[in-house]
């Protein structure tokens, strides 16, 4: 920025000058110095308009005195001192080029810029001659971080939908696979887009902040509780999981209730289920500890081959950095589940 | 008898769970019986550091951060990788010549990529 000269000459035209418009104006000087709007007024008679007038919401939006300020250049303030499409559009505000203000990157004292709105006026001598301009800046910081944050969430957005695209694409794949009956392939297909929907529902009842394993133990199973109301018992302190972990053990909880329903205690009209978790201590910190427990059902044998549901809930709990197993008992089966406990969980 | 993919060993680095059990039964359909998989960072750069891979199929975001560490491995150990994404955006500085599959993508489509990877067969292993 150009230096400042003496103050001396300079500062007490300046200050002079203001004096006398003060004085002209009054009540519409007193008004430019008290709102909230950020102005500057400038001598249009001398070379880049230096600034003879500042009002405080100019000093606070620029963090410089008044003294720093009464004196400089009309442009010293720009973030980009070379930058020509923004002096371009200066040099229009000044012309009376613009109708709507220009958009120009400005430097407060302590080196941190933001954008403001610029408004140019011309104030005029009684022979017609331009002899000081008036400026005005709006702060468009909060209005330039709000698009950024926009500009954000639809990228996430983007992501999620395309993401959510693959799943689809996926379930259909496997579905197709399952069954050569169109009705059965429906069933399979309605089933897990319902199961996925779901648990987005939970968590977009949070915004995304995560949900807590209760509402997500009750979403995931309400599809299988009907009439069985008495039959499913879970019991433990509420935790509360990141949107990630908290749609893995849905999906999780989802293919157990499934399994049960078609092979397990629920396929009868004697079977349970307790779910049961804690966290406790271990050598890799702290844990969830999560069992689920079947009994009464038909007796169990362990399935040839590795299904689709506990490859899905081997791949979630690895996903969680945790570990399952899957111990199918004659008598029922019993999930075993250790997870990392969310930060800050079981603490209160 | 010789499927395409027999006897190669391929990592699927992939966070959607589903999608990624796709792959790997796409893969196995194609004779590939070693198909490694994994769903954070850590954990694929310690699959790559620690087993030799003939390919391998990396998703750009892992839990919403970027998967830029095992590129970086993979590349350190000259193996090729397609890079998987649901965004436009480009990819990293320094894998812009990698190749790209936009997801949702078709499996075919991953597949003759995946191929196109592979070092020549009569390479001896």
């Amino acid at each position: 920025m150009p230096k400042k000269q003496d103050k001396s000459d300079e500062q007490k035209n300046a200050e002079a000058e203001v004096q006398s418009f003060k004085n002209e104006l009054g009540p519409f000087v007193v008004a430019a110095d008290t709102t909230r709007m950020a102005m500057v007024f400038t001598d249009a008679r001398q070379p880049d308009n230096p600034i003879i007038f500042a009002n405080d919401s100019f000093l606070s939006l620029t963090g410089y005195t008044r003294e720093e300020v009464l004196g400089e250049s009309f442009n010293f303030l720009m973030a980009h001192a070379a930058d020509a499409e923004a002096l371009a559009k200066i040099e229009g505000e000044f012309q009376g080029k613009s109708d709507g203000g220009s958009e120009i990157r400005y430097r407060r004292k302590d080196g941190s810029e933001f954008w403001a709105a610029l408004f140019i006026s011309p104030v005029r001598s009684e022979d017609g001659d331009v002899v000081q301009y008036f400026a005005s800046f709006i702060d468009l910081t909060a209005l330039k971080e709000e698009q950024a944050h926009s500009r954000e969430l639809i990228d996430e957005l983007n992501h999620r939908v395309k993401n959510t695209l693959a799943t689809v694409q996926s379930i259909v794949w496997r579905a197709l696979r399952t069954s050569p009956d169109a009705k059965a392939i429906q069933g399979v297909i309605e089933a897990r887009l319902f199961a996925l929907s779901q648990s987005h529902d939970l968590l977009n009842s949070k915004n995304w902040k995560g949900a807590g394993l209760v509402d997500l133990l009750n979403n995931a199973l309400a599809p299988f509780v009907g009439g069985r109301a008495g039959r499913i018992v879970a019991t433990g302190e509420d935790i509360d999981f990141a949107p990630r972990a908290a749609l893995a053990l849905s999906i999780a909880f989802n293919e157990l209730a499934t399994n049960a329903v078609k092979y397990g205690s629920l396929s009868n009209d004697a079977g349970s289920i307790l779910i049961e978790w804690k966290i406790e201590p271990t050598a890799e910190g702290r844990r969830v500890h999560l069992h689920w427990l079947e009994k009464d059902g038909p007796p169990v044998t362990p399935p040839s081959r590795k299904g689709f549901g506990s490859r899905v809930i081997h791949g979630l709990t690895d996903q969680l950095g945790g570990t399952v197993l899957l111990d199918y008992r004659p008598s029922g089966l019993i999930c075993t589940m250790s997870i990392p406990a969310p930060e800050g969980s079981g603490n209160g | 008898m010789d499927k395409l993919l027999s006897g190669r060993r391929i990592l699927i680095v992939e966070d959607e769970m589903l999608l990624l059990m796709t792959i790997e039964d796409v893969l196995a359909d194609l004779g590939c019986e070693s198909v490694v998989s994994a769903s954070t960072v850590d954990r694929a750069v310690s699959l790559v550091d620690g087993q030799v891979f003939d390919a391998a199929v990396l998703d750009m975001t892992l839990n919403g951060t970027s998967s830029r560490a095992v590129a970086d491995a993979l590349a350190a150990r000259g193996v090729p990788f397609v890079i998987a994404t649901g965004n436009r955006d480009n990819t990293w500085d320094g894998f812009r010549d990698r190749a790209v599959i936009r997801k949702p993508f078709k499996y075919d489509e991953l597949v003759e990529i995946i191929m196109r990877l592979l070092p020549g067969r009569s390479s001896d292993g």
